[in-house]
């Protein structure tokens, strides 16, 4: 990426906040303004209230005379209290117009974000790194935030500084000016030359730090394995490698920052000396009056420190760039996009008639997962499908909530086209059930009523019932309210499988789908809970994912799947009959008892 | 389970001062004092330079005020270069050593702390987070040794500006001087009210930030259940509910940040202002050089300095100080299950020589484990073992079966002494195994746990982990004892192929064969396993099945069983529930009794060969023949 295309982006990022900016910087700049009003008061007073020179200056002679001065020297106290107290008011408000103008743009990047992360593609997502995408939103736009809210203000107050005293200076005493002026490039150059040298030795740092970091964790993560094997001692003798490398790096660090601080605060000494003996010099030799001598010094005294600020700051702003290019990464990356033209009059809900035609896919375009898949599901109709694992049985749930699109053939649902309806109404129709559900860190109710918010609680409980987990919920302290994840209980996995169960009954949807959603489930449970289903028979089409016999029973249909293919269909019945992978699930039944029979015949 | 939320970070700030909370971390200054001087020193000198600075303003003013054209101004510009290079050298001086002693004190809490840890029993890390532990070594020991190395820095040389400043002015003119000092105390009152607010205030962004963060992290791991659910936009508003939070912390934090500087710079100016007005009536009088004026003018603008950075360290510290408690708590926890006095002089007594022995100089072959009518619970009124009684004798197999939750685990981790039994005793041979050596006594397990736990170094440096001084031959060896050798010869770098984190670049068969090397180079007496529950292919699945066969041969060997092979295998075999052993004898025998035993075979039966029906063409063999 071009560099110009960075600062572009930045740009862009202050877009609404540019005005925000601009007050700042007008604050700013009366701000500056005032302040150096204040040791041309005091330069004056020495010369003339002070020194009882005759004023020379036109502009001030017109308004006073050296003899006004001397006698109100009570007013010039006060007017530097006045004009400080008013620069002062003036900095304050700038400070709180940039960061209102910085927190407001790192806000929306956030909000940006989070909304570009859910409705990103699910292929982005199969293919990104959870902790890189959450980097990028955290720790990226914090490096940003601190750009825009400290960084750039520093490097303006600083230019405003020098864009505001320099014509000041030069007006004074131009020679003078250059003497007072000449060093500060080099402070700023050394900075920039300097932490490029140093690159290095930050990186290493960082490094050794992520090494020790990495170390503890996994100490403490295998904790059992160091116990088990009672390596201790040896797992000291590792982490302190670390620990000392960790020191060394960190020491290299402090040595550069000392070598840093001392030259670059030299050189300020060094600019602020030239001022003061080029000065004195000036005075001596009669050329200029002592009090714009101390003008001069103070000047140099305001400007300084914030220009050798700007060097390090500066040398800096590169990452602050990087952070913005990977967080402009995820901004740009492809979202989900509906069919320009959707069908109208589409019913608020549908029957849930479901076709596959021909359907091809593949996450990669070598390796298809479905071959030209074909089967249809009636309204109401229990479906389930059987096959072994990696036969494209999940694919078909994929494709039917439009995570993914069909490579080629088409889906419909009560006869439309499912590639041309919007995202937002098929998924509205179907209620899903994924073999590891995900809860969020809510209390149970949420999770329950996240597909409806508006249930009332009886509704919820009667779902928990059918899902087989309201006991569970109710052993807990806090019942429904109890907070699910981080900071709260850690649910098992058939817990979790039965809420998302109870979630997806609760949203009442023409369509549901079960994806092997009873593995961490005992059969017992299981059983208990498909029983229900099969008393709501009719209310939904359910597409039943299973591998049990004791699951796949119920359905009104089983449909076999291998290699992508539907290889047989019927009745409970009709394969029974048929050889295939259906008759040999229920030929373990027969296994069993021949097992059995053996294992009593030894006793 | 509610543990969890007893371990999240406490915001804690403590109003006072608390020498208590430090004491712990003071200590750890103690042999840096030498160090500690020169710093002080130092500090001093910086002082001294910087309040000398305007000093020489003055006289270079007054001397060219009062000498005009013919002045040598040459001995002053040699003082100002002298007194610059001295100051640099300072500088360079005083962060080497407060980065030196800071680097040096956060070294030595770390080290003590981690080594502290591994003393500690198992207890201890189970009812933790590993994040909480990671933060007290990692964040809170930057802080407190930071504060260790830069605070008296701050102090010494913040006293010395102010007593210098003082003194400077009142040596120059006492009343201009009492005049000016009146700034001090607004100063200080403002330099502690606002720190203490942006303190505050910074917390609060710190706590929205982390809220943030979760927000971040559960809107990618849930994106498909959000699509499903159809809940962007309400996840949306609910995500800025929190960043609006985040927002309005920020901006109070950034406001009264907005406000320090600008406070501070009035409350300076007011000293500026008084100088101007009676320093100028004073030199009119002729009791004040201009020199001198600059001199005042130069000095009162430096107060703000060292009072800031004064109030920062005092605010700091106060603020550090839940962190001060925290690894003070870590070091002073004390390990629950450790050696007996009694068999500390054993030990000592039978291995004077090497101290790191852990031999306390009873028998050294295992014959027989046995549980005698224990009972455990983790918390006081919960038992989750009761009156449990079991023997096994050496080159015999036991496997415990049974559901979640029923006690296997806890049977487990107390023949591991991870936790002790609080009623009944656990049996080596004769004796009780507390009156064992701890380190003895653990170095003869060999531990294979549920869910394999490999670091990140190559394959080679996972197994020799069993027994460090393996030669290259006999890690081999204990792969090919377990079928791992194969599939290791396979990869790349074969046994150099580094395994990533956790493992991650094996598969999880191979991570499992490989847990199994490692323990059986261990060679232990005692053999304890948890058997996988993840299903790996059936190709896999066999070569772990005859490998754990192999490693389990002639030992005592206790396995938290899963797979009907290994149960069957088994020379008894303990249905555990309730915290009670509700069945016990050999297959065959639980069979027959058709109870929980059988309930639990045919379950299992059906479940295996339904995964094996769905994996492929093997089974249609085996029931046909």
């Amino acid at each position: 990426m071009r560099w110009t295309h960075k600062y572009l982006m930045l740009w862009r990022q202050m877009a609404g906040q540019r005005l925000r900016y601009l007050a700042a910087l007008l604050a700013l700049s009366v701000g500056i303004g005032l302040t150096f009003a204040v040791p041309l008061v005091i330069g004056i007073t020495i010369d003339h209230g002070l020194g009882g020179k005759p004023i020379d200056r036109a502009w001030l002679a017109g308004m006073m005379d050296a003899e006004t001065l001397r006698d109100g020297l009570w007013w010039l106290g006060l007017l530097t209290v006045a004009l400080a107290a008013l620069a002062s008011g003036f900095m304050y408000a700038e400070g709180v117009l940039a960061s209102r103008a910085s927190e407001s743009i790192t806000r929306r990047l956030r909000d940006m974000l989070f909304d570009r992360l859910q409705h990103l593609t699910c292929r982005y997502h199969d293919e990104a790194e959870t902790g890189d995408l959450v980097q990028r939103c955290t720790s990226d736009v914090e490096t940003t935030r601190a750009f825009l809210s400290t960084q750039v203000v520093e490097i303006v107050r600083a230019v405003a500084n020098l864009l505001i005293a320099l014509p000041v200076l030069f007006w004074l005493n131009w020679q003078l000016a250059i003497a007072s002026t000449c060093v500060l490039p080099v402070i700023v150059g050394f900075a920039l030359v300097f932490f490029r040298i140093v690159q290095s030795t930050f990186k290493a740092m960082d490094e050794a730090e992520g090494a020790l970091t990495a170390r503890l964790q996994e100490n403490l993560t295998n904790i059992r394995v160091v116990r088990a094997f009672a390596r201790q001692a040896f797992e000291q003798e590792k982490f302190d490698a670390r620990n000392t490398d960790h020191r060394e790096k960190h020491w290299k660090l402090y040595k550069v920052f000392s070598v840093y601080w001392s030259i670059s605060d030299f050189l300020v000494f060094v600019q602020m000396g030239l001022a003061l003996f080029f000065g004195a010099a000036f005075v001596a030799g009669g050329k200029m009056p002592v009090g714009e001598l101390v003008t001069f010094w103070l000047y140099v005294g305001i400007m300084v420190w914030p220009v050798r600020q700007m060097g390090r700051t500066l040398s800096e702003l590169g990452k602050a760039l990087v952070a913005l290019q990977r967080i402009d990464e995820v901004l740009s990356a492809p979202v989900e996009r509906d069919a320009p033209d959707p069908p109208i009059g589409l019913p608020p809900r549908l029957d849930g008639r479901i076709a596959f035609r021909d359907v091809t896919f593949g996450h990669r375009e070598d390796q298809p997962v479905l071959r030209g898949l074909c089967f249809e599901a009636e309204p109401g109709e229990t479906l389930a499908i059987l096959g072994p694992s990696g036969s494209g049985k999940s694919t078909i749930v994929s494709l039917l909530l439009r995570f993914y699109d069909a490579d080629s053939g088409t889906i419909e649902i009560d006869g439309y086209d499912l590639g041309r309806l919007p995202r937002r109404y098929v998924r509205s129709q179907i209620g899903a059930v994924m073999q590891e559900p995900f809860l969020y860190s809510k209390s149970l109710r949420d999770n329950l009523k996240l597909g409806r918010h508006e249930a009332p609680d009886e509704d919820m409980i009667d779902v928990a019932n059918s899902a087989a987990v309201h006991d569970a919920i109710e052993r807990f302290d806090d019942g429904y309210d109890t907070m699910v994840g981080e900071r709260g209980v850690t649910l098992s996995g058939g817990q979790r499988q039965r809420v998302a169960i109870a979630r997806a009954l609760l949203q009442d949807k023409p369509v549901m789908v079960l994806d092997d959603a009873f593995s961490a489930v005992d059969t017992k449970t299981e059983a208990l809970i498909v029983s229900f289903l099969r008393r709501r028979k009719g209310r939904a089409t359910t597409i039943l994912i299973a591998h049990r016999l004791s699951t796949l029973m119920h359905a009104d249909r089983v449909i076999v799947l291998e290699d992508g293919r539907v290889t047989q269909q019927g009745t409970h019945d009709e394969l029974l009959r048929t050889e295939g992978l259906y008759q040999r699930l229920w030929h373990i039944q027969t296994a069993l008892e021949d097992d059995l029979k053996e294992e009593l015949a030894v006793v | 389970m509610s543990q969890a939320s007893t371990f999240q970070d406490e915001h804690v700030v403590h109003a006072h001062f608390d020498f208590r909370l430090w004491r712990r971390i003071l200590a750890f200054g103690r042999p840096y004092l030498r160090l500690f001087g020169a710093l002080a020193g130092v500090a001093v000198l910086v002082a001294v330079c910087e309040v000398t600075m305007p000093l020489l303003v003055g006289v270079v003013i007054d001397h060219v005020t009062e000498h005009g054209v013919d002045t040598a101004l040459w001995p002053y510009g040699l003082g100002f270069a002298v007194l610059t290079i001295v100051f640099a050298g300072l500088i360079y001086a005083f962060i080497a050593l407060a980065g030196r002693l800071s680097i040096a004190i956060c070294y030595d809490i770390r080290e003590a702390s981690f080594r502290h840890l591994q003393r500690l029993h198992f207890g201890y890390f189970d009812q933790r987070p590993v994040g909480w532990l990671m933060s007290r070594l990692t964040s809170d020991c930057n802080l407190l040794s930071r504060i260790m190395g830069w605070s008296l820095l701050d102090v010494v040389w913040g006293t010395c500006m102010l007593l210098g400043i003082s003194a400077a002015m009142l040596i120059l003119n006492w009343k201009l001087a009492l005049v000016v000092l009146g700034v001090v105390p607004p100063l200080i009152i403002a330099c502690r009210w606002f720190q203490w607010r942006l303190l505050f205030a910074s917390r609060k962004v710190r706590k929205a930030n982390s809220h943030l963060t979760a927000g971040f992290n559960e809107s990618i791991q849930g994106v498909k259940t959000t699509k499903s659910l159809v809940r962007e936009k309400r996840n949306l508003e609910e995500f800025q509910a929190l960043s609006d939070t985040m927002y309005l912390d920020s901006m109070r934090n950034a406001v009264y940040a907005a406000a320090f500087w600008p406070v501070l710079l009035t409350i300076c100016s007011a000293a500026t202002g008084v100088v101007l007005w009676y320093g100028g009536l004073n030199v009119l009088a002729g009791t004040l050089t201009v020199g001198q004026l600059v001199m005042f003018i130069g000095l009162a603008t430096q107060f703000s300095n060292p009072i800031q950075e004064m109030s920062r360290t005092v605010t700091m510290i106060l603020g550090a100080q839940a962190s001060a408690e925290r690894i003070q708590q870590v070091l002073e926890s004390e390990p629950a299950i450790r050696d007996s006095d009694d068999v500390r002089q054993r030990i000592a007594a039978s291995s004077g020589e090497k101290p790191d022995s852990a031999d306390d100089g009873m028998a050294e072959t295992i014959h027989r484990v046995s549980f005698e009518n224990v009972s455990f619970a983790y918390k006081p009124g919960q038992p989750v073992l009761r009156d449990c009684s079991l023997k096994v004798e050496a080159g015999r197999t036991i496997a415990l079966v049974g559901p979640t939750g029923g006690g296997k685990s806890t049977i487990v981790s107390l023949l591991c002494r991870f936790y002790e039994p609080q009623e009944g005793q656990i049996m080596i041979d004769e004796t009780e195994y507390r009156q064992r050596s701890l380190d003895w006594y653990q170095s003869q397990l060999g531990i294979v746990l549920q869910v394999p736990q490999l670091f990140n170094v190559t394959i080679r440096d996972n197994i020799r982990y069993g027994r460090l001084d393996a030669t290259d031959d006999e890690v081999v060896a204990a792969a090919k004892l377990v079928n791992a050798d194969g599939f290791i010869n396979e990869l790349a770098q074969g046994y150099d192929t580094k395994v990533g984190e956790g493992g991650n670049q094996l598969s999880t068969g191979q991570k499992q064969l490989i847990a199994l090397a490692r323990t059986v180079l261990s060679d232990p007496q005692v053999f304890i396993m948890d058997e996988a529950t993840s299903s790996v292919d059936t190709e896999t699945e066999k070569l772990i099945q005859s490998a754990v066969d192999r490693a389990l041969h002639g030992r005592i060997a206790f396995v938290i069983a899963h797979r009907l092979s290994t149960i069957k295998n088994a020379d008894q075999i303990l249905f555990v529930d309730g915290g009670e052993i509700v069945e016990q004898g050999t297959h065959h025998e639980l069979i027959a009794r058709r109870a929980r035993y059988f309930g639990l075979y045919t379950n299992q039966f059906t479940e295996e060969h339904e995964v094996r029906v769905l994996a492929g063409t093997e089974y249609k063999v085996d029931i046909h023949h």
